[in-house]
């Protein structure tokens, strides 16, 4: 029967973006890109189209923008208002509170990341942790930005290198029982119904028994990270040794780069005892000087991971703001985006979004676009181990896209986010 | 024949994405009676996929109710391979159009009996009632699809062990590794091609010069099997000034000069109207058709004849030639006047019996 087939019209949750700029790997490729709202996945399309006999529900022509897969910030502390470091009297609260930062948060074009809580007493974090777990089982679009489990930066860290965390709350382990007495047994043990919260822990690794516990914490499918430590080059080769793969704000709240004595910063120079391990850095302009942050991705480019580090402050007008600290209160004063500890000079994180750091980085470094982008997107991927799913455009991934148009500003190229996807419907 | 000469490989590759795009227009494809569309693969038509996706994304041509058919496929890698004619087809021409993955047809290289494979791609080139217009390149050889040197004029769709010179050209695509390169194919046979309504030919580049000239210069032989073309109705070349090459100068200006002539003369489609809408139910179709005619001016002759040879094997008979044009005075005399064919007068296909059958079908 000679007869063409009309374009099926039962819906297929598929969308295809065409006319896109793709972030692959170093370059941006024209193409298209088809992304399934049933699945969350990115779609293989030739197969779709041959296997399946689909064709999308609706292309939209992106005009020749950027597509870059969702950004991953691997050090949140807070956002709109709310500190994951806090303590409700009702803490069923705490849950809401979550689910309202991750709906705010997705607008940002952070699509997945890792609410950090900084040292505090045990309590809080028995208290906290369980409602900070891996939150995209359900892959639903409208819940926003996707948690991947906490990050806990502390409290076994160092003292002199507190930054502004309480000396008070923190604590030496000396064996993985301080650490489950500390986080909650369960919050730290991989259980078969329900996700682990923890996915990183920032610690110092010549403190107590640290070292020694690296193993024991990477098996459990943890990432440990080094921070806030005084460890010699020495102290940190051989905590990379033991497994640990991620340096927590390189530059800040360690000892400085000496020249016998090159430190945890050492560890980035191509070693054949070890893999060069990943890092964090906070190009916020404030916490590092631009240069510093070019000689940090120079060293090791495909470690290089962008984060925020940001404080529940960001958006908020300028003032002082309440802040729990371990057992204190203390106050963070917000001037601009500078965010101090009050009565004092140290750094109180910072209020930048990560994009901003994106496009601080592309304008200091010179970089490329992809490769600017690729410090948010698939190098913090590789570092959490779910490079198959997040950071990247490669089909079968979780379709968590940004959308960005181009500006050009006095200070130079800047990226504008315009769409945000997630889980293969737009949500921005 | 037309012959089609262009100064570089782009205005050649832009003049068949046009040819095609104004064939599917004029023919005003429904699901009901689509355009079917033979298609190659290889660099010879890179540009004009290129072309046409162009000309789809603005708007001028839409693929809805086109069903395409392609020539060939490597037995023996992937259906997705990166160098699969599947993947080919992907990239370059169907993930950019409106094409629906049902009316595509592309013969597997995988299939668990590759025989059946074949004739039941023959079998559905037939239900949707033939191609239309099946687009071919060729290679230095002049083989058309994977036709290679010494196949038969009258092969159908098969499974063909591949020559050694095309193992050695096709290694570049896999990483010059000869274990790599597939050693057979399936493909459309010389008379699966030479069924099609229409065939048009693009042939780019010096490289392929010596092989136009065998095809176009030279007498019918299996040793070139695009020469089979002569034995077609309705065929076209379309070339750039490189692969003219090893052509006598006086072959070139000739056809140069028919071209100049045709269009002086306000008419550049040479086919018969019924090739031009396509064997659509006379009924439906009658009414609107005269006011099209009149519009655009259609030759009358030299009205293309088949040869005994395609004759004897039936598909001739499967051509649908007009056999009264009803708008003479539309065409330029001297061209009518040329040849008094006998065969015009009468109506070689649809018979009347088939055309039943037509309406039949599409009701079904
Ligand atoms: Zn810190």
């Amino acid at each position: 029967m000679p007869s063409a087939i009309r374009p099926a019209t039962p819906t297929t949750g598929i969308t295809k973006l065409t006319n896109c700029r793709l972030v692959r790997g170093d370059s941006l490729v024209n193409g298209d890109i088809w992304v399934s709202s049933r699945t969350g996945k990115i779609v293989q399309s030739q197969r779709a189209f041959y296997d399946e006999l689909i064709v999308p529900d609706e292309t939209i022509d992106l005009g020749g923008r950027i597509v870059s897969p969702g950004l991953i910030d691997c050090q949140l502390n807070g956002a709109f208002g709310f500190n994951f470091s806090t303590l409700l009297d009702d803490t069923t609260q705490y849950g809401k509170k979550v689910k309202e930062v991750n709906k705010l948060m997705v607008q940002t074009g952070v699509t997945s990341y890792l609410p950090t809580v900084t040292s505090q007493t045990s309590e809080l974090y028995h208290a906290v942790l369980p409602y900070l777990g891996p939150s995209g089982q359900q892959r639903l679009s409208a819940d926003g930005a996707e948690v991947l489990g906490a990050h806990v930066e502390g409290p076994f860290l160092s003292p002199t290198k507190n930054g502004i965390h309480k000396v008070d709350v923190l604590v030496e382990a000396h064996s993985f029982g301080d650490l489950e007495a500390m986080y909650g047994q369960e919050n730290i043990t991989p259980g078969s119904d329900k996700p682990m919260p923890i996915k990183m822990i920032t610690a110092a690794p010549e403190r107590g028994a640290m070292t020694s516990l690296i193993p024991e914490i990477t098996r459990r499918g943890i990432i440990y990270s080094i921070g806030h430590s005084e460890a010699t080059f020495e102290e940190a080769s051989a905590a990379v040794s033991q497994g640990a793969t991620m340096i927590t704000h390189l530059f800040n709240a360690m000892r400085p780069l000496h020249h016998r004595n090159p430190g945890v910063f050492g560890v980035l120079g191509k070693a054949e005892s070890h893999e060069q391990p990943y890092f964090g850095v906070i190009s916020d302009g404030i916490h590092l000087h631009p240069t510093t942050v070019k000689i940090a991705w120079n060293a090791h480019p495909e470690g290089f991971i962008l984060v925020t580090d940001a404080m529940h402050l960001v958006g908020l007008p300028d003032g002082a703001y309440q802040w729990r600290n371990g057992e204190d209160i203390d106050h963070i004063v917000k001037k601009g985006s500078v965010l101090l500890l009050e009565g004092s000079d140290k750094i109180a994180g910072s209020s930048i979004t990560l994009i901003e750091c994106v496009n601080n980085f592309l304008n200091w470094s010179g970089t490329s676009i992809p490769q600017a982008l690729k410090a948010v997107t698939a190098t913090p991927a590789a570092m959490l181990g779910i490079q198959d799913t997040k950071g990247t455009l490669e089909a079968g991934a979780d379709a968590d896209l940004v959308i960005f148009s181009e500006e050009r500003t006095e200070s130079g190229l800047k990226l504008v986010v315009d769409e945000v996807w997630k889980f293969g419907a737009r949500v921005h | 024949m037309r012959l089609i000469i262009r100064d570089d490989s782009d205005a050649a590759s832009a003049y068949v994405a046009n040819y095609i795009v104004d064939r599917i227009k004029h023919f005003a494809p429904t699901p009901a009676h689509p355009f079917v569309l033979g298609l190659p693969t290889g660099s010879s038509p890179l540009g004009v996929y290129r072309k046409l996706v162009e000309k789809y994304k603005a708007g001028e041509v839409s693929f809805e109710n086109v069903i395409t058919f392609n020539m060939d496929e490597y037995i023996g890698i992937p259906r997705d391979h990166p160098e699969s004619y599947h993947s080919f087809m992907w990239k370059n021409f169907f993930s950019h159009v409106n094409i629906h993955p049902r009316n595509v047809n592309i013969l597997n290289g995988n299939a668990p009996n590759l025989e059946a494979e074949c004739v039941e791609y023959e079998a559905k080139i037939k239900r949707v009632g033939g191609i239309d217009l099946f687009l071919a390149g060729i290679g230095e050889d002049g083989h058309i699809a994977f036709n290679e040197p010494g196949s038969s004029l009258a092969s159908r769709t098969r499974v063909k062990t591949l020559a050694y010179d095309t193992i050695l050209a096709n290694s570049r695509f896999f990483g010059h590794d000869l274990e790599k390169v597939p050693k057979m194919a399936l493909t459309v046979g010389v008379q699966t091609v030479l069924e099609a309504r229409e065939v048009v030919v693009i042939i780019l580049g010096a490289r392929k010069a010596l092989a136009l000239q065998r095809c176009i210069e030279q007498g019918v032989n299996h040793m070139w099997t695009l020469s089979s073309l002569q034995l077609h109705p309705h065929p076209m070349i379309v070339c750039d000034e490189d692969a003219t090459l090893e052509l006598q100068v006086k072959t070139v200006k000739y056809f140069k000069s028919i071209e100049k002539v045709a269009l002086a003369q306000g008419f550049e489609q040479i086919l018969p109207s019924k090739i031009r809408t396509g064997p659509a139910p006379e009924t439906v179709i009658q009414a609107p058709r005269e006011v099209e005619e009149a519009q655009s001016p259609t030759i009358v002759a030299p009205q293309p004849t088949t040869s005994r040879l395609l004759k004897a094997s039936t598909p001739a008979a499967e051509y649908p030639v007009r056999s009264v044009s009803p708008d003479a005075d539309l065409v330029p005399d001297r061209m009518a006047s040329r040849i008094p064919d006998p065969s015009l007068t009468q109506r070689l296909t649809p018979g009347p019996e088939q055309s039943g059958h037509r309406v039949g079908a599409v009701g079904a």
